[in-house]
């Protein structure tokens, strides 16, 4: 019993990072109506910036998060607005298909370039707050716990800025309907913009809270990317609550199947294919996802 | 027409005549350029001309490459009956994802197969009773010579036939279908075209020469890993190839894989940095310039005449 409630702590913390990303990708499809194929590696330059910040400047890691979080905003701001924007100008034939291609090149142009500047090697972080607190007769690492904090911090901001301010209004316009939404005087590349920004920094931040967890290397980004668009299926393409959701259920599928469903040495090695087969199951069940409308195409 | 055959044929010529000039290395160079050649133009056929990405192409010439060497090894399977079953597992990989995924628009085929990609990696590591994982699968080689020159001419000879095949095809009238549904799938299902059987279809023959030039390779490599072989990076290469050749041409499929093929071996002194210039060169090209590098400089010099062009009679 106290090993399986262990289990899925854990599990919780890990979907908590989980969905940070996922509801960037969510963000992100809701609005410009694309999968970034490089979220994956934005969360990994997330990481590395983070770690150079607080190892090269001193910075404490924490706040190096948040710097993070801006230098990859930054980077998605430019990403949106040299690749992507074509596709709402009417500059490129067959969108979808321009989406897919140019988002997953820059993902591997990212992973090469991170490969060339930073090494082929796993570096570790700072710690966030070295040490492990216990709970009875649980007991967790200090940096895991204030992970779960700020994850759960960040997107209860989040959260806050879409549903009760103007800027989320505009977002959700433009996510509706874009030519209504430029119609009452909303600039919607502008919200393209902010809204490939905000996500691409939430997988940014995602990268920079798994650093002192885990390790962090240029090809780290390959499989939270790979969770992130099972999750956004899983959970319907474009809601953030399903997003949410589909979020803590991975986490807990791949904390406690990796110790119930096979023997253990097996169960770890598969704990990263679980997302696939789940994924494989929502496509064959229903589509569209738990919370998901009608897949909405660009225009 | 007429140019295209001509084209061909010289292609061919200095095809056949590689051997005589390159010697040992360079003809390894030349045999994995070839691979790569197959392995892009099976892309092209289904990305460029039916319009339906696939990040699994790398994945399916992996499943062709360990179920040929695995049966070789564990089945004493005759060697040429080994690389059919190799072919035949990836189409039926490839039948199953295709009826799986294909019934969706969007962007689900790409979803999936990224992820069924690190899959099939996941599991040949966990496997490593059978497949030795990361410490590699050492498997017979195709001809007992130590020379190289036979692995070429068996590489040309598949590369040429499995091009005619595709050529064939996206000739008739499910080439048609094929564009007709890149295009626009409402409209082609108006017209009376199955939509979702096509689109299979498509997926079905790509993955057979994925996995055609996967068993392929792993006779003539000799030792084969997963990592080595289906990395996600990997494929972002195989892409950079399509797409630098011309994602609407076989030829430029072709020529974009011998191209980056030997610039990555040339530039070796760059270290890692040959990549970053390739996925560079990827986004600029995609951003730019949309039918590749090779294939506009092809039409502005050989096809100068531009014959008036119908869907039907478009350049496969």
């Amino acid at each position: 019993m106290d090993f399986f409630v262990a289990q899925a702590l854990n599990g919780l913390i890990i979907g908590l990072l989980y969905a940070l990303i996922a509801i960037g990708l969510s963000l992100i499809f809701s609005v410009l109506k694309l999968v970034n194929f490089a979220h994956g590696e934005c969360c990994m330059m997330g990481a590395f910036v983070s770690y150079y910040f607080s190892t090269l400047f001193g910075i404490n890691p924490l706040i190096a998060v948040f710097l993070s979080m801006v230098v990859v905003f930054l980077l998605g701001v430019a990403m949106q607005y040299f690749f992507l924007r074509p596709l709402y100008t009417g500059a490129v034939e067959r969108k979808d298909e321009y989406a897919i291609l140019i988002t997953f090149g820059l993902g591997i142009f990212f992973q090469n370039l991170a490969m060339s500047l930073f090494g082929p090697w796993t570096k570790k972080s700072q710690d966030f707050l070295s040490g492990v607190t216990s709970i009875g007769f649980l007991t967790v690492d200090n940096n895991r716990l204030v992970v779960s904090f700020v994850a759960i911090a960040i997107v209860l901001a989040l959260l806050l800025i879409i549903n009760k301010t103007f800027v989320g209004k505009a977002l959700r316009a433009v996510s509706q309907d874009r030519d209504a939404a430029a119609i009452v005087g909303i600039n919607s590349h502008r919200i393209n913009m902010l809204a490939f920004g905000v996500g691409v920094a939430l997988a940014g931040g995602a990268g920079a809270l798994i650093g002192p967890i885990f390790l962090i290397s240029p090809m780290m980004g390959i499989l939270p990317g790979i969770k992130s668009f099972v999750i956004i299926v899983l959970g319907g393409m474009g809601s953030i609550k399903g997003a949410i959701i589909g979020s803590l259920l991975l986490g807990e599928i791949e904390s406690l199947g990796s110790i119930y469903l096979l023997d253990p040495t097996r169960g770890l090695a598969y704990k990263n294919a679980f997302g696939v087969l789940l994924l494989a199951i929502v496509l064959l069940v229903k589509p569209t996802g738990l919370f998901g409308e009608r897949h909405v195409r660009m225009e | 027409m007429k140019k295209n055959v001509i084209g061909a044929g010289i292609a061919i010529l200095i095809g056949v005549a590689v051997p005589l000039v390159f010697r040992s290395y360079w003809l390894h160079v030349a045999i994995i350029a070839l691979y790569y050649a197959l392995l892009a133009s099976s892309w092209t056929m289904l990305a460029g001309f039916s319009g339906q990405f696939s990040f699994a192409t790398m994945a399916l010439g992996g499943i062709g490459a360990y179920t040929s060497a695995l049966l070789v090894i564990n089945v004493q399977l005759p060697m040429w009956l080994a690389l059919i079953c190799g072919a035949l597992a990836a189409t039926v990989v490839g039948l199953l994802i295709g009826v799986l995924v294909l019934r969706m628009r969007g962007p689900y085929l790409a979803l999936f197969t990224i992820a069924f990609s690190e899959l099939v990696r996941i599991t040949l590591n966990a496997e490593y009773q059978l497949t030795r994982g990361d410490m590699g699968l050492t498997v017979p080689h195709l001809y007992t010579t130590v020379s190289k020159t036979p692995y070429y001419y068996t590489m040309l000879g598949l590369l040429v036939g499995s091009l005619l095949v595709m050529w064939t095809v996206l000739r008739s009238r499910y080439g048609l279908f094929f564009r007709a549904i890149r295009e626009q799938e409402e409209a082609a299902a108006v017209m009376g075209v199955n939509v979702v059987r096509y689109k299979i279809m498509a997926f079905v023959i790509s993955s057979f020469f994925a996995g055609l030039a996967g068993s392929f390779f792993a006779h003539y490599i000799g030792t084969l890993t997963p990592n080595s072989m289906m990395e996600i990076p990997r494929m972002g290469l195989l892409i950079a190839m399509s797409v630098i050749g011309g994602i609407e041409s076989l030829a430029g499929a072709v020529a974009g894989a011998v191209l980056v093929e030997f610039l990555q071996e040339y530039l070796r002194a760059l270290e890692m940095w040959r990549f970053v210039i390739f996925g560079l060169a990827l986004v600029l090209i995609l951003r730019f310039s949309q039918n590749g590098l090779i294939y506009p400089i092809y039409q502005r010099f050989a096809a100068r005449r531009v014959e008036p062009r119908t869907v039907a009679d478009a350049e496969a």
